[in-house]
């Protein structure tokens, strides 16, 4: 009778065992190559949003937006192929003995080790477009760093929600009919980008772009912003006939003449702030934690659902 | 079906829904009539979409189906009770819209397999589309309209069971199946029944059977992978009971080389070293363990190769290599030779031979065993019984399983097994109670 004492490597062990396993597929299987397309996003993003980011409210609005997709994107695109493509692999690991928490926590490492590179590609991007970044910082002393965790986190989130569809996929070719969906569906109930009935804000919330382009709109201090769109909207109707007069055009003149203009911005702004968005520290840890949340419960699930990868048909 | 779509969303229209579905049982219960289907069927909804797709010769398609109407009638009887003006009733016309398309798709799949198996034109899907219930009525009372096929009715008996465990061997795999069962749309099915064997080590087993007979089946039953009604022991340890330590004892290839292209041969295997081998191994025992697996498989020269880059036959061994590394006691093949030419294939067995007179046990699932049964000391044969179920027709020596079926080869044993509608003899159940009489005699 042969005795079966022999302990196999348990979970942290085999963990490092699949890292090494995706860093190797980061060079031979071309993954690498999400990192040049972050950038090429990020130029792209840059060059037709970047002028009025920080600058002014709707051009924060806009360019926060963008930043928020373009992070939804790379973490999409990083991770939705990763675990369909080798389920049958998988399984067949399963049953030699493969723990679905170390497979799971070795794809978290590896996708975190790309989250941050976009991250950082991104912002590296931006400042060479010239794109002006938030001046003060709310958490770390140093405001880049916080933006850059932002775009992380944003990045991550997305990467682990791919990462579960990937996980609840059969096949790629589901899991990339499914991506195109989640993504509309994360741009829609963005919640600040798209006018929402009332009633479907509270949908707004399962969204990271809704969590990521609060905390980057309150980091670039939204609410001290001049608000131009008014003011722009109104000179449309400068050539407005009154009687025979043009009132309009004589006040935006006088406006003008008297330096004025500047300070109207800057009272629309103030008349139209979004609480939302306020320079507050608080308000930015609430959306990372939200972040961090809707990570967690992804990973969970994907762990969850690869448990039951046996029971795949064969 | 657009009229019963579009009116079921709302009970005012009542009238048509009911006068949809009075048409279409009245259809359904002379259709089932002409296909051999219950007609009692006929009356209930949603078992009703399930039928029509067995007469249509479509049972997967009609799984679908039967689900997508299922969760449309649930959701359209919700609607009319919610308030009319909740954003929650506007959220649920996304799936219904969405679901009501899907079974636009599956009606045209269902009716498209019905067309074929009566043998009419396709324009008739024109006719099951807009006015589905008056066509179904006219198919079914039509003498012009005769199936070409009937629904096939599995028999509820089969050959009778040999019933009694074998006693395990002190050195060996002891296999007692009662049975294994699976529930597959709501039907208990019994996918394998009464397999009693015991294999001593050192043996190398072919496992024959036709498609649908169990054989991968009866192999995760064996190695705890799927568990069974049964009793697995491998020299007196209990696979189901202790299969957290002895999986790794048990070495299973699958069909498929399921293994990462984009690898090197060398570092597939020292992760399958690390993953297999007992953490107690020293490094220096490990990397011997690895060199001697690339030296046994013949990889030693493409070491560093990526894995996408080996031919067919190195990939199989690599394959076999990941689970023997681990130095299994039971080691389990699913069709090691599918895709090689013959001498590759002989090469594979021949080291397969290797591997059983070092005392292990090896067995091997192959479509074409004739090449290479002379390296086999075992054969077993599964068989699909009038049931449907896999059944054990034969286990015992290669030479006294020709003389038990009248063969001369394999092929023919697998010929005379298989089902007639597979182009077979059909004799499955006389052979499985021929052997279980003889089991008995032997046994006592």
């Amino acid at each position: 009778m042969t005795e079966y004492k022999t302990k196999h490597r348990g979970r942290v062990f085999q963990t490092f065992i699949y890292l090494g396993k995706l860093f190797r597929m980061f060079l031979f299987q071309n993954d690498w190559k999400v990192l040049p397309m972050a950038a090429v996003i990020a130029g792209l993003v840059s060059f037709t949003v970047g002028k009025n980011l920080f600058k002014t409210m709707e051009g924060t609005l806009m360019g926060t937006f963008a930043l928020s997709c373009i992070c939804i994107w790379n973490g999409f695109f990083n991770s939705i192929q990763v675990i369909c493509r080798e389920r049958a692999i998988v399984k067949r690991e399963h049953r030699s003995g493969l723990h679905m928490t170390s497979y799971v926590a070795a794809h978290m490492i590896y996708q975190a080790f790309l989250c941050i590179l976009q991250a950082i590609i991104t912002i590296g991007v931006c400042l060479l477009m010239k794109v002006k970044f938030p001046e003060g910082s709310l958490i770390t002393p140093w405001p880049l760093v916080d933006f850059g965790l932002s775009l992380f986190l944003i990045t991550y989130c997305a990467d682990m929600l791919a990462l579960l569809i990937s996980a609840f996929s059969k096949t790629t070719t589901t899991a990339m009919t499914i991506m195109p969906f989640l993504l509309i569906v994360q741009l829609l109930f963005s919640g600040a980008f798209f006018s929402l009935p009332e009633e479907a804000m509270p949908l707004t919330n399962l969204t990271a772009t809704k969590w990521g382009l609060t905390a980057l709109c309150a980091q670039g201090d939204y609410n001290s912003k001049p608000m131009v769109s008014v003011w722009n909207n109104a000179l449309k109707m400068k050539d407005v006939e009154v009687e025979g007069e043009k009132p309009l055009l004589t006040l935006f003149r006088e406006i003008e003449e008297n330096n004025m203009r500047d300070d109207i911005l800057m009272k629309t702004g103030e008349l139209n702030q979004n609480h939302d968005y306020d320079f507050d520290p608080r308000i930015v840890v609430k959306c990372w934690g939200w972040l961090i949340m809707w990570t967690f419960v992804y990973v969970m699930v994907t762990v969850l659902l690869l448990e039951m990868i046996d029971l795949d048909k064969r | 079906m657009i009229e019963m779509l579009s009116s079921q969303m709302d009970y005012t229209n009542l009238p048509v829904i009911l006068r949809h579905q009075i048409l279409m049982t009245i259809g359904c219960w002379f259709l089932f009539n002409k296909c051999d289907v219950k007609k009692v069927w006929a009356f209930i909804p949603v078992a009703r979409e399930y039928h029509i797709s067995l007469c249509a010769d479509r049972e997967k398609d009609g799984r679908v189906y039967t689900i997508l109407v299922f969760f449309y009638d649930l959701l359209t009887i919700l609607v009319p009770f919610l308030p009319k003006d909740n954003l929650f009733v506007l959220f649920l016309l996304i799936p219904i819209v969405g679901i009501g398309v899907a079974i636009e798709i599956y009606i045209i799949k269902v009716y498209l397999g019905l067309i074929k198996v009566f043998d009419k034109k396709k324009k008739w899907i024109l006719a099951f589309f807009f006015f589905e219930s008056i066509t179904l009525i006219i198919w079914g009372i039509s003498k012009r309209f005769v199936p070409g096929k009937k629904v096939e009715h599995i028999e509820k008996t089969g050959a009778k069971e040999l019933g009694e465990n074998l006693s395990a061997a002190t050195e060996g795999l002891t296999v007692n199946i009662t049975d294994r069962t699976v529930v597959d749309f709501f039907k208990k099915k019994t996918l394998l029944k009464d397999i009693h064997m015991v294999i001593p080590r050192g043996h190398m087993v072919l496992l024959l059977g036709g498609s649908g007979a169990g054989k991968t089946t009866f192999l995760n039953a064996v190695t705890g992978y799927e568990k069974a009604k049964a009793s697995i022991k491998l020299d007196n340890n209990d696979v189901y009971t202790d299969y957290g330590k002895m999986k790794y004892d048990i070495g299973f290839v699958p069909q498929q080389d399921l293994m990462r292209g984009n690898d090197t041969v060398e570092m597939t295997l020292t992760d399958a070293a690390l993953m297999r081998l007992s953490k107690d191994t020293s490094v220096m025992e490990r990397e011997n363990r690895i060199a001697y697996m690339l030296d046994q498989f013949g990889l030693t020269a493409v070491r560093n190769n990526l894995v996408e880059k080996l031919s067919g036959g190195q990939r199989k061994r690599l394959s076999i290599a990941m689970e023997f590394i681990s130095n299994p006691s039971l080691f389990i093949l699913d069709e090691p030779d599918s895709g090689l030419d013959g001498v590759v294939a002989r090469s594979l067995f021949e080291r397969l031979r290797e591997i059983a007179d070092e005392g292990k046990i090896v067995v091997v699932i192959t479509h074409t065993p004739d090449r290479v049964i002379d390296l086999f000391d075992d054969v077993i044969v599964l068989a699909k019984d009038a049931t449907r179920t896999g059944r054990l027709a034969w286990y015992g020596p290669v030479d006294e399983a020709y003389e038990f079926f009248g063969k001369s080869s394999m092929e023919e044993i697998l010929l005379s097994i298989n089902q007639k509608d597979e182009g077979g003899e059909g004799r499955a159940d006389e052979f499985v109670e021929k052997y279980a009489d003889r089991i008995k005699e032997k046994v006592g």
